[in-house]
């Protein structure tokens, strides 16, 4: 029982090997579900919410954060999807979220840039260097998201449990190791580590919520004991306390809610 | 006049320098000192000696008699005995007791550190509160305001006036007695007082109502109700059996409960217990929090909560145990660490159950909240264990814990050599830091105090602020760079009544000290206005007075010490000291500058 997530550079084969690792344990595999749950869950247009989480934020999207506010409702969503057990995940935004789970297996597919370039060239009919450019690109907006949401390079390999080169390694091998690694018992569901899993997906909703308000907070949550991290002020505070108000006692999984202004958040917050 | 020189230029720069590291406090306000102490002399701006001779002023010296004084005046107690007789006098109406605990703290402030007699009244404020049944919000700023106006009725009351006569000296004017200034301290102390008894309805927090009303004043009972109770649990037999161990920091963690005692098997009663011991099987344990959280984890983990303590029945009754609130006091060694560095539990055995701060209070997770001044801390234990806590003197307990007088005997010697120090200055005219460096020496020689009590007790921040500012004056002085700076205001301003330049000089004051500390703004202001009020033919005592007064003019923003310290207890947040320093500081100024035309006729 584990959470498989699967990082990939674009065009290395990650999504087949999602595919066939889920298929073999018998997982689901997800994706873009994550999109449409929180297009559905938060009435944006999904295409909006791809976008955002497509391309790296520019200076004004970090200014006005109109971008972070999908980023977290993508978050969200895949917390809540990811809170079930037995996932495969494949996509940009969730993966490193869940780095300090004890069941989760971080994988991470790369190849070779001129296996990618044939395969690009070769699909969209353009090229090499049209395809090299177009891939160095992609290469480089997620490295720029990544860093700009995680604070981190997605290419540090000690974020992960395993790397896999697909170059002389085929995409078989690769969903071999991972099958076989998702069944070792460091990987099983404990009970602290599954409450693990539902904290995160209560701070992401609980952080959504304030970001629909127009507030920008970092959000914790321990057992279901939820601290808010916000900036000092005590128009701010007051304004903070309605909307927790509004929250405590009718979002499920909230034990206790507390706000520590000017207080600075831990590096695990939402 | 002068033309501008590049001395000038370089000492505004160093003056420019300053007042931006004391605003974006980069580094400490005495290492700002230090840093002009040691850049002047490099600069050529001032000699060797002048750069170090604020160490042998008689401001610091005096400062640190005065500092010396206020300690043995605590240690006999002798402050505290005023209390009960002053409460006699003022009976159970609100405006009475405001009046006659602020004008007792304004007297005791004239002679000691603002915020020695302010942290001196906070414990018996809070009993006051509590007999009374007064909201302590409402007595609490007026009372920290009145602290500070105190230090205007001598020249010993606050640091910028002990340190005006030096300023004096480059420009020969005569020096001011003690009590010159108390005609103008005593009206700001009462108009400030009167103030807030008129007016405290609107510029007070939940100040909506007079004397002898409903509203519950005991605050630390409504903390408590509204942080939770004591309930005594036993775990089953087969609590530890197919799962994890569970410890004391477990249960914080998951269920925001504090475990106050438990038993180690078989039967051995453990108070305060340490974050790891481990919750064993069939064991009693006392916690304290929330019924909510009591009754969710009792259901999670199997335990049975009983109607009413048995096991720990004596060792939780209110006469062994209890809840104190104490607070963080601006030299307390505790700010700027983390509850979890200080680590009260296993060092004292006392429980750490919330902080309070700027009217929020902290449950979860206060391990990792960085302590500053004026944060509140609720604190479980026995009233010995709690005891030995208040003895350390690292935090200052708003709750008396029923601590003993220390050396009662020694009042008579404190009072007298206070007394002694006092005529020395007014009849014999000696000196000012002479005569108090006497009056601590005798405290010292009468064993008020010991003399490592009496090094401990001086603040040496304070003390290396001036002396590292003075030669800051000394450079503006000297280079002429007051009297530049000076001229080019008059300029600026144009002709005006003297009447009109002070009042500038007393808005100026006012806000210099609210981002500088009041000895900077004292320091860099007096050259200044001296040449302003010879050039435009206005009298440079009264200018300096003037500054030397209004630099005590903090009310705006908490950032003297004694708002500082009584923020937490009081649970104000900074808009309320603004709404109230508002109207305070405007009446200082308005108040101030009467004070001075009627009596010195400017």
């Amino acid at each position: 029982m584990a959470i498989i997530t699967i990082s990939r550079g674009s065009y290395s084969m990650g999504k087949e090997v999602a595919e066939k690792v889920a298929g073999r344990l018998g997982y689901e595999c997800i994706s873009r579900e994550v999109i449409l749950d929180a297009s559905e869950h938060f009435k944006i247009p999904a295409i909006k919410l791809s976008r955002a989480i497509h391309d790296a934020p520019s200076i004004l999207n970090r200014i006005s954060g109109g971008k972070q506010k999908y980023i977290a409702y993508i978050l969200s969503a895949f917390a809540s999807r990811v809170e079930k057990d037995n996932i495969v995940y494949h996509g940009l935004a969730g993966h490193l979220l869940l780095t300090d789970v004890a069941h989760v297996l971080k994988v991470r597919i790369i190849a070779d840039l001129d296996y990618r370039i044939g395969i690009v060239a070769k699909r969209d009919n353009i090229t090499r260097n049209e395809a090299r450019g177009l891939l160095l690109k992609d290469d480089q907006e997620r490295r720029k998201w990544t860093k700009s949401l995680y604070k981190t390079d997605p290419a540090d390999s000690s974020l992960y449990d395993l790397v896999i080169n697909i170059n002389k390694l085929t995409k078989d091998h690769a969903v071999d190791f991972i099958c076989q690694a998702a069944g070792y018992k460091e990987l099983n569901t404990t009970e602290s580590s599954l409450q693990k899993v539902k904290d995160l997906a209560l701070a992401c909703r609980i952080k959504a919520t304030f970001l629909e308000h127009g507030f920008d907070v970092s959000v914790t949550s321990d057992y279901g004991n939820v601290l808010v991290y916000a900036k000092a002020g005590d128009r701010l505070m007051h304004k903070l306390q309605k909307i927790i108000k509004g929250l405590d006692g009718k979002t499920k999984g909230i034990n206790n809610i507390e706000i520590h202004s000017g207080v600075p958040f831990p590096h695990n917050a939402v | 006049m002068e033309p501008l020189t590049t001395n000038m230029i370089l000492v505004m720069m160093m003056i420019g320098l300053a007042v931006f590291l004391f605003i974006v406090e980069w580094v400490r306000v005495d290492v700002v000192a230090i840093i002009m102490m040691v850049t002047l002399p490099l600069l050529h701006l001032v000699t060797p000696k002048e750069a170090f001779v604020g160490f042998s002023s008689n401001a610091v010296i005096s400062i640190i008699a005065v500092i010396i004084i206020g300690a043995g005046l605590d240690k006999t107690g002798i402050i505290n005995k005023l209390v009960t007789p002053v409460l006699r006098i003022a009976g159970n109406s609100t405006s009475r007791v405001i009046i006659a605990i602020s004008f007792t703290v304004a007297c005791i402030s004239s002679f000691m550190q603002n915020i020695g007699a302010a942290a001196l009244f906070l414990p018996a404020i809070q009993r006051v509160s509590k007999t009374l049944k007064i909201p302590i919000s409402r007595l609490l700023m007026p009372i920290g305001f009145s602290a500070i106006l105190g230090g205007t009725i001598t020249l010993v009351g606050s640091s910028p006036l002990i340190l005006l006569n030096d300023l004096l000296v480059p420009f020969d004017l005569k020096p001011f007695g003690l009590f010159d200034v108390a005609p103008i301290g005593l009206a700001l102390v009462a108009s400030g007082i009167l103030c807030f008894v008129f007016l405290g309805r609107f510029i007070l927090p939940q100040g909506t109502t007079d004397a002898g009303d409903e509203k519950t004043g005991a605050v630390l009972e409504e903390i408590m109700e509204d942080i939770g109770n004591v309930y005594e649990l036993h775990t089953p037999d087969d609590f530890t059996h197919y799962r994890e161990p569970i410890t004391v920091k477990d249960l914080r963690r998951r269920y925001m409960l504090n475990v106050i005692a438990l038993t180690e098997p078989p039967d051995f009663k453990v108070m305060s217990p340490g974050p790891d011991l481990e919750i064993r099987s069939g064991i009693d344990i006392v916690l304290f929090g929330s019924k909510k959280n009591v009754m969710r984890m009792a259901e999670n983990e199997g335990m049975s909560i009983k109607e009413q303590p048995e096991v720990f029945k004596n060792e939780i009754a209110e006469s062994i145990s209890g809840a104190v609130e104490a607070v963080v006091a601006p030299r307390s060694s505790l700010a700027g660490k983390t509850l979890s560095q200080v680590n009260l539990q296993d060092r004292f055995r006392v429980t750490p159950l919330a902080v309070f701060r700027h009217n929020e209070t902290y449950r979860a997770k206060i391990g990792n909240l960085v302590l500053a001044v004026g944060d509140a801390v609720l604190i479980h234990g026995t009233w010995s264990r709690l005891k030995i806590l208040q003895e350390e003197k690292i935090l200052l307990f708003t709750t008396p814990v029923d601590v003993d007088i220390i050396r009662p005997e020694k009042a008579v010697f404190a009072a007298g050599w206070l007394s002694l120090a006092l005529i020395m200055i007014m009849v014999f005219k000696i000196q000012l830091s002479v005569c108090l460096m006497t009056g601590a020496l005798g405290m010292i020689i009468t064993r008020v105090l010991s003399i490592d009590e009496a090094y401990e007790a001086v603040d040496w921040r304070t003390i290396f602020l001036l002396a590292g500012l003075i030669p800051l004056g000394i450079a503006t002085e000297k280079t002429g760079t007051a009297a530049w700076i000076a001229h080019e205001s008059l300029r600026l301003i144009g002709d005006v009544q003297p009447i009109v330049l002070f009042t500038v000089i007393g808005i100026l004051s006012t806000m210099f000290t609210l981002v500088i500390s009041n000895v900077g703004a004292t320091v860099l202001l007096v050259p200044l206005v001296v040449n302003m009020a010879l050039e435009a033919h206005a009298d440079p005592r009264m200018a300096a007075l003037i500054v030397g007064i209004a630099t005590s003019n903090s009310f705006i923003l908490p950032t003297h010490q004694v708002n500082a310290l009584y923020m937490g207890p009081g649970r104000y947040k900074s808009t309320d000291f603004m709404k109230a320093g508002i109207v305070i500081s405007l009446l200082f100024i308005v108040v101030m500058i009467g004070m001075i035309y009627l009596f010195y006729g400017i």
